[in-house]
């Protein structure tokens, strides 16, 4: 198999970054945290490394070259005999000469190694396990299935709230897809998943029900809190779903108590934090993770690197090159890793479920991906150019996936169409369901804020 | 049942060891808990657990709020019994959206699927340190859906209570009285009252939401917390020289709160004063003078007055202090005006 080395956000600007140096060639053997390339960007000057073990295929970009955020820069393959095919990936947005020359002085351009293994780090902490094995069919037409499941969702609710049918808020994770199918499909059922305000992804993916989400929605009785929840706080404890969390960066420490707790009752699950970019910089983030990490806690933060909190760039939120690197600093093993490849995100997820199931702690997994959508309903997204969007959207996980199931799977056409159409069935059936759901009756109001609390003291004056 | 003299120290400790004896799913978190060579925790509570439990079960934390009731918040979530420490009650200012928005609301929010069964202790009282090491938070909690608050103030409720806190299903916020724990050589507080009682030695709990008659009177209802009830004890033995027969009922716990027994207290009294170490506006006791105002009114024969706190800080010279603080001279005088004797 064939994998992209993707240029993860780096530097403040978000903007392009130059090519430096290669420090691998094509043929060459490397590790997870191999560097492979030094590129400049306008604060520093810095290493990107392979986020797996592999051999290098070809590097598309050569030295000199401006490269944007989210280029594909060079390939990876899994095996020797892979270093031949061809690939499916498409074709890098390279350019020979920068569009802008900064004259600023630079500030701070000290050489950064992003997401080196901690000192502590042993041959274990490697991000892709030994007994790494291929990808399945099965797996692959699964993951295929879902993303698609929960990308039909997601644009079936926002033609209906165009039409002014959805109740509540909505936080859409168009774009975003393949980081919550990844990441739950490397856990296991009883492995919980703590969510934020947009959890609708990462809800399916662990295997929620897409009729209680949509009926939860529309704020019906059927919905799985009974309305009590709405968009932003879905819940699913049967698969593992925990209360999804619209405190942003709220849920780290939670995910790490949970963590804590399996380990305490003697088990090997794991937790799993999601957050986005907009919550490294809380206090929350920080104190979950150095706990975390002094506890060595069974738990994966996943952090996805859509590039806005809200409507403001990353750029204008942390001096550093990647989120990744963060990780150093709690002296945990951190990596940036392509969110736009199901596979990439499956097979790091997986290294790091299995890190923390060893009992060897917490892993930082940073996935660049890009939010198709506003940050919610009625966000244009005026913020972002056309062409930024046209790009990332040119990546687009599903028809990736799909790509790979035609060409290395021997899956055809017409089984990939009619899982769409499943799809597309089972979301207008949930939304179906939802709009045809009662409602809660008003006395629901009042319970389960409490578990046992005696009758008497409720009485009102 | 055998029993021992306990302090409230030493009976907190006794409800904990109890407990994790009991159930595996239960266990410390907070800072300085249990470092071997430390001191138990800012007083001592915890002192001699984590040799007998280990460092898993009495685990000492980084100087980090958020993530010390956040942890005790995700294990409370998926099974475990966490007790959580703050090291002085103000710093839960540091954890507030992991109580108010976390704990509290992840029951309601998920509609019964999960439920946060998690003790927050909290060391509050003014003891010479001044305003970021004194307040009095009952309120903040007392407001918020979702929580149960509990305050004891003797050795023998602290153990009962905080039994029926560490098994009870919902997030339980404990606050205890510094001058009450009864520290001992250099953890000793120079103001202190350090109550000592007779504890059974082995597990009891006392009803959450339950109140105590500490004295039986029939003139006027004094309604008082923590290191406040021992001060209306004083005045009520006081008073009792004068022919004035004062009811003193301990409010341990603030949610619940047995609204019917306070009612009944009224019906015999016909007045009612509260007093209380929090700050005046918005204190607990502006609630329950508020809710009795609504509940009893025709059995009250003059206004429900408060003593509380002034609306300050807590100030740290010992004769602002004291100026500060509500004392039975003062529950004194203003029940002789209610009761016009």
């Amino acid at each position: 198999m064939i994998f992209d080395v993707v240029m993860p956000a780096l530097g403040a600007t978000g903007g392009d970054v130059t090519i430096q140096e290669w420090l691998v060639q094509p043929g060459q053997r490397v590790e997870a945290g191999t560097p492979l390339v030094v590129v400049e960007t306008d604060k520093a000057t810095v290493e990107v490394e392979a986020f797996r073990a592999g051999y290098v295929r070809e590097l598309l970009a050569k030295p000199g070259d401006a490269v944007s955020i989210g280029a594909v820069v060079a390939r990876l393959t899994d095996s020797m005999e892979a270093l031949t095919e061809t690939p499916v990936a498409p074709l890098p947005s390279t350019r020979s000469t920068r569009e802008h020359e900064s004259t600023e002085v630079k500030a701070s351009a000290g050489k950064l190694g992003v997401s080196k293994l901690p000192a502590k780090a042993s041959a274990s902490n490697r991000l892709i396990p030994d007994d790494a094995t291929e990808i399945s069919a099965d797996l692959l037409l699964s993951m295929f299935r879902q993303m698609v499941l929960i990308r039909r969702f997601e644009d079936h609710l926002y033609q209906l709230f165009l039409q002014g049918l959805v109740p509540g808020t909505l936080h859409q994770s168009q774009g975003q897809e393949a980081i919550a199918v990844g990441v739950c499909a490397a856990l296991r059922r009883d492995d919980v998943i703590f969510s934020t305000h947009r959890p609708v992804a990462h809800v399916i993916a662990k295997g929620g029900s897409v009729n209680a989400i949509a009926a939860e929605l529309w704020g019906k009785a059927t919905g799985c809190a009974r309305g009590k929840g709405g968009q932003m706080h879905l819940t699913d404890v049967a698969v593992g779903v925990m209360p999804t969390n619209a405190i942003v960066g709220a849920n780290v420490p939670i995910a790490t108590g949970a963590a804590l707790g399996f380990r305490l009752m003697g088990t090997d699950r794991v937790a799993v934090s999601f957050f986005g970019d907009g919550a490294v910089n809380t206090g929350a983030m920080h104190e979950g993770v150095n706990l975390a990490a002094v506890k060595d806690a069974p738990v994966i933060f996943v952090c996805e690197n859509n590039q806005y909190a809200a409507s403001t760039h990353i750029s204008h939120n942390l001096r550093i090159a990647t989120i990744a690197e963060r990780a150093k600093a709690y002296g945990i093993p951190g990596f940036t890793v392509d969110g736009m490849d199901v596979v990439a995100v499956y097979e790091s997820a997986r290294a790091a479920v299995a890190r923390a199931r060893r009992g060897e702690g917490p892993t930082l997994l940073e996935y660049t991906c890009y939010r198709y959508m506003g940050h919610s309903r009625g966000d244009p997204g005026n913020y972002r150019s056309k062409q930024e969007m046209a790009e990332w959207r040119s990546r687009d996980p599903i028809p990736k996936c799909r790509a790979l199931l035609l060409n290395d799977f021997g899956q055809d056409e017409r089984t990939l169409d009619e899982i769409e159409a499943e799809c597309q069935a089972e979301v207008e059936a949930a939304v179906a369901f939802a709009m045809s759901s009662h409602e809660p009756a008003p006395e629901e109001a009042l319970r389960n804020a409490y578990t046992t609390w005696p009758e008497v003291f409720y009485a009102q004056p | 049942m055998p029993s021992r003299e306990m302090t409230m120290a030493e009976a907190l400790r006794d409800a904990m060891r109890l407990a994790m004896r009991e159930d595996p799913r239960v266990f410390l978190l907070g800072e300085d808990i249990g470092i071997p060579g430390g001191f138990g925790g800012g007083f001592t509570v915890t002192l001699g657990l984590s040799e007998e439990f280990g460092h898993e079960r009495v685990m000492d934390t980084p100087i980090s709020e958020i993530a010390i009731v956040g942890a005790a918040v995700g294990a409370a979530m998926v099974g475990m019994r966490p007790i959580a420490e703050m090291q002085y009650g103000d710093f839960v200012f540091c954890a507030m959206d992991q109580v108010v928005n976390q704990a509290a609301k992840m029951r309601y929010m998920s509609n019964g699927q999960v439920s946060v069964p998690m003790v927050l202790r909290l060391p509050v009282g003014a003891t010479r340190r001044g305003a970021q090491h004194a307040q009095s938070t009952e309120a903040y909690f007392m407001h918020t859906p979702g929580l149960k608050v509990v305050c004891p103030s003797n050795p023998y409720d602290a153990k009962g209570l905080l039994l029926a806190a560490i098994w009870d299903d919902d997030p339980v916020v404990f606050l205890e009285h510094k001058l009450l724990y009864g520290g001992k050589g250099g953890r000793k507080e120079k103001t202190s009252l350090d109550p000592v009682a007779l504890v059974p030695e082995e597990a009891y709990t006392l009803p959450l939401g339950s109140l105590a008659i500490r004295r039986e009177g029939t003139d006027i209802t004094v309604l008082a917390n923590m290191l406040m009830v021992h001060r209306a004890m004083q005045a009520a033995a006081e008073l009792a020289q004068a022919g004035i027969s004062a009811e003193v009922i301990d409010v341990r716990c603030l949610a619940p709160l047995d609204w019917d027994m306070l009612i009944a207290s009224v019906r015999k009294t016909n007045r009612v004063l509260i007093v209380e170490e929090d700050n005046l506006t918005g204190g607990w006791g502006a609630e329950v003078a508020a809710r009795l105002g609504e509940l009893a009114f025709d059995h009250l024969d003059a206004p429900i007055r408060r003593i509380a706190a002034p609306d300050v800080p807590v100030p740290t010279a010992p004769a602002l202090e004291n100026a500060y603080l509500p004392h039975a001279e003062r529950i004194t005088e203003v029940v002789r005006e209610m009761v016009g004797r």
